[in-house]
């Protein structure tokens, strides 16, 4: 990788102009994009460390303390009762791990697709499934009634002699998640490598010192990315079904269970399209807020990448929509007494304003609005749409855990939930994970230069007669 | 380990008639005087909270005057033969077991996921939503053959399974068979009308079995195929009809 | 190692005997007299991790019902019921369950205390036996007053030969638990037409249909555990039919939900119902209509008690078509000013139906042969009355109260609280601070029940005559001492006639030599002395008759006597009658401080911890009010504030208030909660002299504010609430 990409010499001035708006027909010398951001990594200023400061705080008193406090008190300072069992820390673990999605669908399987738009983003994309599935792990450890002894879940052979069931969907989500968790990380770690070993060359002091551990002594031969190379496909083809499942055992934990509206087989396929609804919509959010705080990035993430989201975001938005409508039709054609009390009471309870809100943010909103090229390209717009699908979605878990949850077989018992300490530790796993987002924005780079350096010397513009069209070189 | 009555399981069972039961909640506090129930105050009861492995629920039919009450139906663990709360455990703590042929929660086991009550279709557990101590001198009435639970663990009804166990102990060191109605829970045994019957349901000729075959016999949510070993008899008859 | 095998076998023997689960240790009465060690020091036959079973009797409320203790290692551990005791049967109710909490209640008064101007100062048991004997002999005999409550039997019988022997008024009994039944002016009726100062017994079990008027014999009446016994088999027992409930009440209480038909009369309006019932039964069997119904017009009681003609006759033809069909008076229906008549109308309908002393009647219940000279009749408000305007004017200058708690159960239009500050020494001997100890200059606690001697006589609900025993089960848990043993020692330090008259050394000997008659009378004990009839009476948990039998009414003709019935009178103003009935929970408001019962559901509206006000949801919205909306319930003597229960089963001129909470002392289980409906109840009186408790008129206002009853149920699936 060594050469660079040549500048494209366009026919006229004009499609000059117009070629440049694409990142890939605007290629810069190597050293130069290094040192963007070399830049853009070292730049902070008081209002970065300001708001970081606040966020610490924030998380050491919404989460550790207050996580604290519950683990002393137990779960009755949250919200659950019965029969409403589980509550936002489930919402919160099925939403952080639908954020966690995003990084490896925008990441493995548009690259497995060679979609080349991803090109500048796949890094934030997988920060933002490692941090997230973070924050799912520790929701799902709030949840829990005895979280110091959350480890006799793993199997491993212990004085009780006891295996965990394996018959129990939780007992298969924590296997999912860890092996997500797991495999994502290195598949977040194997395409920074390059990255890495740049910064170290770029880097004095202690940061030389991490970077040259993390680099793993990586020097660009060519026998190195050959190795890389194929170490990145094998995990972006065997990280698409692990991503798949991992969502699909989520949604096993409520289809397994034999609870009116719970019991939906379409649940799984249903689960993984909104955890890509949420996901896509959160690095949408988070591009936005990348390019517009940090240093160079108007440069790697332009309006073109935010169509593409776009796009991409209408798409899953009616995939969505598609599979909602299928859910919901058979669950109510089905003429179950129970099922139909939850639809009334989804639709028409005291709470009906939030599954009101889940279809407007869902499918009202982006379906109007993204349908304009305007719109997809303009950060702004952007990041508010993001913002509504992932409120829509926070929303729709919200109708199928707590408030479904009221609604079972027995009238009797019926109670609504409402929420406690959650609130709490929800923020506080937000701010955390927008903070360890902010720690890693100075610590790793954002932008994998390596893969736009290689996406820019691959595409060219060839003149076919009349029409300049660009062309792809497959570069093995 | 060649003595046959070692390995004699039983299948126990309840059946309750709703047209003998009054609603009084003598099972419900007899309950939790006998397994060391915790109670949880006015804020948590309010919030569906309360510890009661037993409840008794009514409804209302008609409208005034001539409104009334539907027949009083206890609603307890029913110890379901196909429960649904066991697979969903993923430590084990609720397990099936094949003595008594009945539910059991190992509380030591808990973790506290509630994936076991979400997936009772009856309702019948009850989750340690903080730490519920009897204060003072009135632990001393605490039962030292059940264990008290601390808080993030489900309970439920156990069908009084520590006097089952000192009934089976007691007939297998006297090298008899136990008669009916040696062993009856809390519940049971308070009963003023003894709507609640409990027994082996593996004798054909004890009382819970017979109650079984009558023609008023139900179980609660029997498409479900829990096979809950709790039978109702139906109540609520009008004047003139027999049996 | 024979003697082990021989005490084993002994133990055997016993539990043989006294049925499948009471194992009864009995050593002798001299080993029991209760004596305070440590846990180290057990009795020789208590063994480690084996349980010990006493029989004992329940006195959370009269009925005495036989209960057996189990106790392990020296603590009690859970009642249960004693199955051969002829009250009961094995059976327990959800108070008697949860005695044990009052048992080890954390808020018991530990020591005898002298209370000064809020001050609360331990005291030793010689000073406090001073007291109680200056306050004996130190005033005249008339000065002396002594306010019981409905139990212990024994302390009653005591009371009595003290103050027969001093010359001094014969001690009170009252209690609101007896207010709500109506015993009094049950007790009254059934002299009236029954001819016998008794409590009758209504053989439900025998009988196939039953009308009941206002008795809420499930929950809280006489003797609930037999009459649930008998429900049970009038329902199932008899073969190839089954019984049929009626119950005429103008809120549906837990008996009318378990009964067949709810019938909602207009208050006061009950008797004339059952006078309607009753021609109209008498016309329906054809023949002459006796004199009694003869001036009855079934139109005019349809008109008042707004149940239609149609209805009245439809229930008259089962009734007169039943084989063995029975009426039951009791509760709201007698507490009435013309409750007396109501009462002996209800009678009546059963001397029409003929079956005074058959299966399925009416009976009187013979009472055992224990110091028969101490008639105990339930008082009346009208003595009650009498005793306040006595320590109002100065006239009482020692007052003892014992089992009793007058400054929370009497209405407080009659001013006992005002009173008790012009008697110079009151004596509490509570076990518990309640309102009337906290009022008193001394508390002498008494033992808890289930560390107490004692017997109860078994007034109804036994087959026979029975004596209900009680013994300690556990070593008393504070420095406490037993009243009697209080009283007792305080005479013999008095000496001289006082001495002479109540010649007894302590309870234990006092209640052998109460005991002594029954010896040789026929019943479970056979024993040829008192010691062994002693212990066995322990074993057993009580005396009762060899043989089942009840006496029959020898009645002088009711029917030839014309039944008239006053138009019911009500007392203030208001759009509402109160209905207050007793919290079949907490009875008469001593359970309050028992956590569990507190947090086990009142079974009809599954309201735990609090005092709610029932009304008809029509009114309700008429008013609107919703569900834990607090109203304020104001009468012409107090006003109380509650939230509001949309109760379905209530008439639409009628709010129903459940009595038990409301306490403003009692421990922290307790105190300041739920509202205290006495407050609202006006003085208005029944032919018996008893209070007209149903008899009050209230006005609603709305607070604006809200408070969150704990129910059980859930208000969306029970109620339908977001789910239109």
């Amino acid at each position: 990788m060594a050469a660079t990409a040549k500048p494209i010499a366009p026919a006229t001035h004009e499609e000059h102009a117009e070629s440049r708006q694409h990142l890939m027909l605007d290629p810069r010398p190597r050293g130069e994009m290094n040192a963007m951001v070399m830049e853009s990594m070292h730049t902070t200023s008081w209002k970065f460390w300001g708001i970081a400061f606040l966020l610490g705080i924030v998380v050491l008193v919404c989460l550790f303390l207050a996580w604290g406090y519950m683990i002393s008190e137990g779960l009755g300072v949250a919200g659950v009762n019965r029969p409403a069992y589980w509550g936002i820390f489930l919402v919160n673990t099925v939403f952080w791990i639908g954020i966690s999605h995003a990084g490896t669908f925008v990441s493995a399987l548009l690259r497995v697709f060679k979609a080349e738009f991803r090109r500048p983003f796949t890094r934030a994309a997988e920060l933002m499934t490692t941090f997230g599935l973070i924050q799912a792990g520790l929701s799902i450890f709030m949840h829990m009634g005895r979280v110091w002894l959350s480890y006799w879940l793993a199997p491993y052979p212990n004085a009780r002699g006891l295996w965990p069931n394996f018959h129990s969907p939780l007992a298969w989500d924590f296997l999912a998640i860890n092996t997500y968790l797991l495999a994502s990380t290195m598949y977040l770690f194997l395409p920074l490598i390059p990255d890495l070993a740049m910064a170290r060359d770029r880097s004095t002091g202690w940061r030389k010192v991490v970077y040259r551990v993390l680099a793993l002594g990586f020097r660009g031969t060519e026998g190195e990315w050959a190795h890389l190379r194929t170490a990145m496909n094998i995990f972006a083809f065997a990280i698409l079904p692990v991503m798949f499942s991992v969502h699909t055992i989520v949604a096993w934990d409520f289809a397994a269970a034999s609870r009116p509206g719970w019991s939906s087989t379409i649940f799984g396929p249903y689960f993984v399209v909104g955890a890509l609804h949420s996901g896509v919509a959160a690095v949408a959010m988070v591009l936005v807020v990348v390019r517009g705080t940090m240093k160079n990035m108007k440069y790697f993430i332009r309006a073109e990448h935010f169509d593409a989201i776009g796009k991409l975001m209408l798409v899953i938005s009616m995939g969505w929509a598609y599979f909602f409508f299928n859910d919901y039709l058979v669950q109510w054609y089905g003429g179950d007494h129970w099922t139909h009390t939850l639809l009334a009471w989804h639709e028409s309870g005291p709470l009906a304003w939030i599954w009101g809100l889940m279809l407007v943010c869902n499918v009202a909103v982006p379906w109007f609005l993204l349908w304009n090229r305007k719109i997809r390209s303009r950060p702004g717009w952007m990041f508010v749409i993001g913002l509504l699908i992932n409120v829509g979605m926070w929303c729709e878990r919200y109708v199928i855990i707590p408030i479904s949850l009221t609604i079972n077989r027995m009238p009797f018992t019926w109670q609504s939930y409402r929420p406690g300490i959650e609130i709490v530790l929800g923020i506080g796993t937000l701010a955390f994970f927008i903070l360890l987002y902010m720690l890693a924005s100075r610590l790793v780079p954002l932008v994998p230069v390596w893969e736009v350096q290689e996406g820019q010397m691959a595409h060219s513009l060839r003149k076919f007669g009349r029409k300049t069209v660009v062309s792809v070189s497959e570069l093995e | 380990m060649s003595n046959p009555l070692e390995e004699v399981g039983h299948k126990w069972g309840m059946v309750i008639d709703q047209d003998l039961c009054t609603g009084c909640q003598a099972c419900v506090t007899a309950c939790a005087m006998e397994n060391n129930i915790a109670f949880v105050g006015e804020q948590d009861a309010a919030y569906g909270r309360s510890l009661q492995w037993i409840r008794v629920e009514r409804f209302w039919e008609g409208e005034f005057p001539e409104v009334k009450s539907t027949p009083f139906q206890p609603v307890l663990c029913q110890q379901c033969g196909q429960a649904p709360c066991e697979p969903v455990c993923p430590v084990y703590a609720s397990v099936h077991s094949e003595n008594q042929q009945i539910n059991i929660q190992v509380y030591n086991r808990c973790v506290g996921t509630r994936y076991c009550a979400n997936n009772c279709p009856y309702q019948a557990r009850v989750f340690n939503w903080r730490d519920y101590r009897e204060p003072g001198p009135l632990d001393n009435a605490l039962n030292p053959d059940v264990t008290v639970r601390r808080r993030g663990i489900m309970e439920k009804c156990t069908f009084c399974v520590q006097r089952i166990v000192q009934g089976e102990d007691t007939a297998r060191a006297e090298g008899r068979q136990m008669a009916d109605g040696e062993v009856v829970p809390a519940c049971a045994q308070a009963c003023p009308t003894e709507a609640i019957v409990f027994g082996r349901l593996d004798d054909p000729d004890s009382l819970v079995s017979r109650l079984k075959r009558d023609g008023r016999a139900v179980q609660l949510l029997e498409e479900l195929g829990t096979q809950p070993s709790v039978t109702y008899l139906k109540g609520g008859s009008s004047y003139g009809r027999n049996g | 190692m024979t003697e082990k095998l021989s005490r084993r076998d002994f133990l055997k023997l016993t539990a043989a005997g006294a049925g499948a689960t009471a194992v009864l240790t009995g050593c002798g009465p001299a080993s029991r007299y209760v004596v305070r060690s440590p846990y180290a020091e057990m009795p020789e036959y208590t063994y480690n991790g084996q349980s010990t079973f006493y029989a004992t009797t329940c006195r959370e409320c009269p009925a005495g019902c036989g209960i057996v203790v189990r106790t392990h290692q020296g603590r009690a551990l859970k009642i249960e019921g004693n199955p051969s005791h002829p009250v009961n049967l094995g059976k327990t109710c959800s108070r008697g369950q949860a005695a044990l909490q009052g048992l080890y209640n954390p808020d018991r008064v530990e020591a005898p205390q002298a209370l000064a101007a809020g001050d609360r100062q331990e005291i030793d048991w010689d000073r406090a036996i001073r007291v109680v004997r200056e306050a004996l002999i130190g005033n005249r005999p008339e000065e002396i007053a002594f306010l019981l409550g409905p139990s212990p039997d024994h302390l009653y019988d005591l009371v009595s030969e003290i103050m027969r022997s001093l010359g001094g008024p014969a001690p009170l009994c009252y209690g609101t638990q007896a207010l709500f039944e109506a015993r009094a002016t049950l007790v009254q009726a059934t002299a009236q037409v029954l001819n016998r100062t008794a409590l009758p017994f209504c053989d439900l079990g025998g009988s196939d249909v039953a009308f009941s008027f206002g008795a809420n014999f499930l929950e809280t009446w006489l003797s609930p555990l037999a009459y649930g016994r008998g429900f049970a088999r009038m329902r199932r027992g008899q073969v190839g039919r089954r019984g049929f409930l009626v119950q005429f009440e103008p809120r549906l209480s837990q008996t009318g939900a378990a009964a067949d038909e709810w019938i909602a009369v207009a208050p006061g309006t009950e008797g004339l119902v059952a006078l309607a019932l009753g021609r109209l039964v008498a016309e329906a069997r054809g023949g002459l209509v006796p004199a009694a119904y003869r001036e009855v017009d079934v139109a005019t009681a349809a008109e008042a008690s707004g149940v239609p003609e149609g209805t009245l006759t439809r229930l008259a033809g089962i009734f007169a078509n039943a084989e063995h069909p029975l009426a039951v008076p009791g509760g709201a229906a007698l507490g009435h000013v013309n409750g007396l008549e109501a009462a002996r109308a209800v009678l009546t309908l059963n001397a029409l139906a003929g079956n005074l002393g058959q299966p399925g009647g009416v009976f009187l219940t013979p009472v055992p042969n224990v110091h028969p000279d101490s008639r105990r009749g339930p008082d009346t408000l009208v003595e009650i009355n009498a005793l306040i305007g006595r320590m109002r004017s100065g006239q009482v200058k020692a007052l003892f109260v014992h089992g009793i708690n007058p400054a929370f159960e009497l209405p407080a239009a009659l001013g006992f609280t005002a009173a008790l500050e012009n008697v110079p020494q009151i004596i509490s001997f509570a076990s518990f601070p309640d309102e009337t100890a906290l009022l008193a200059d001394y508390i002498f606690p008494d033992h808890t029940p289930l560390e107490s001697w004692g017997y109860q006589k078994v007034r109804t609900g036994s087959d026979r005559a029975a004596l209900s025993g009680a013994q300690p089960v556990v070593v008393p848990f504070h420095n406490t001492r037993a009243t009697v043993d209080v009283l007792l020692a305080a005479i013999q330090a008095a000496g001289g006639d006082l001495a002479a008259g109540v010649p007894y050394s302590d309870e234990v000997d006092f209640l052998q030599q109460s005991l002594l008659t029954l010896v040789q009378e026929a019943g479970n004990i056979a024993a040829p002395e008192i010691r062994t009839f002693m212990t066995q009476f322990q074993q057993y948990g009580g005396w009762w008759a060899a043989e089942a039998g009840l006496d029959a009414p020898s009645t002088p003709a009711p029917l030839e006597r014309p039944l008239r019935l006053i138009e019911p009178e009500f007392a203030g103003e208001g759009e509402f009658h109160l209905h207050v009935y007793p919290s079949p929970i907490l009875g008469d408001g001593a359970g309050a401080n028992r956590p569990w019962l507190q947090e086990t559901p009142d079974p009809m509206t599954t309201v735990m911890w609090n005092t709610w006000v029932e009304i008809n949801p029509e009114t309700a919205d008429e008013l609107g009010l919703e569900d834990n909306d607090v109203v304020r319930v104001a009468s012409d003597f107090g006003a109380i504030e509650a939230p509001v229960y949309r109760y379905p089963a209530i008439r639409r001129d009628t709010i129903a208030i459940p009595f038990g909470q409301g306490h403003t002392a009692l421990g922290r289980y307790a105190d300041g909660r739920g509202a205290n409906p006495v407050a609202l109840l006006g003085l208005k009186l029944t032919g018996a002299g008893d209070l007209a408790f149903a008899a009050t008129r209230v006005r609603l206002e709305k607070t604006g504010r809200t408070s969150i009853l704990a129910r059980l149920e859930s208000r969306i699936g029970v109620y339908g609430e977001g789910l239109e």
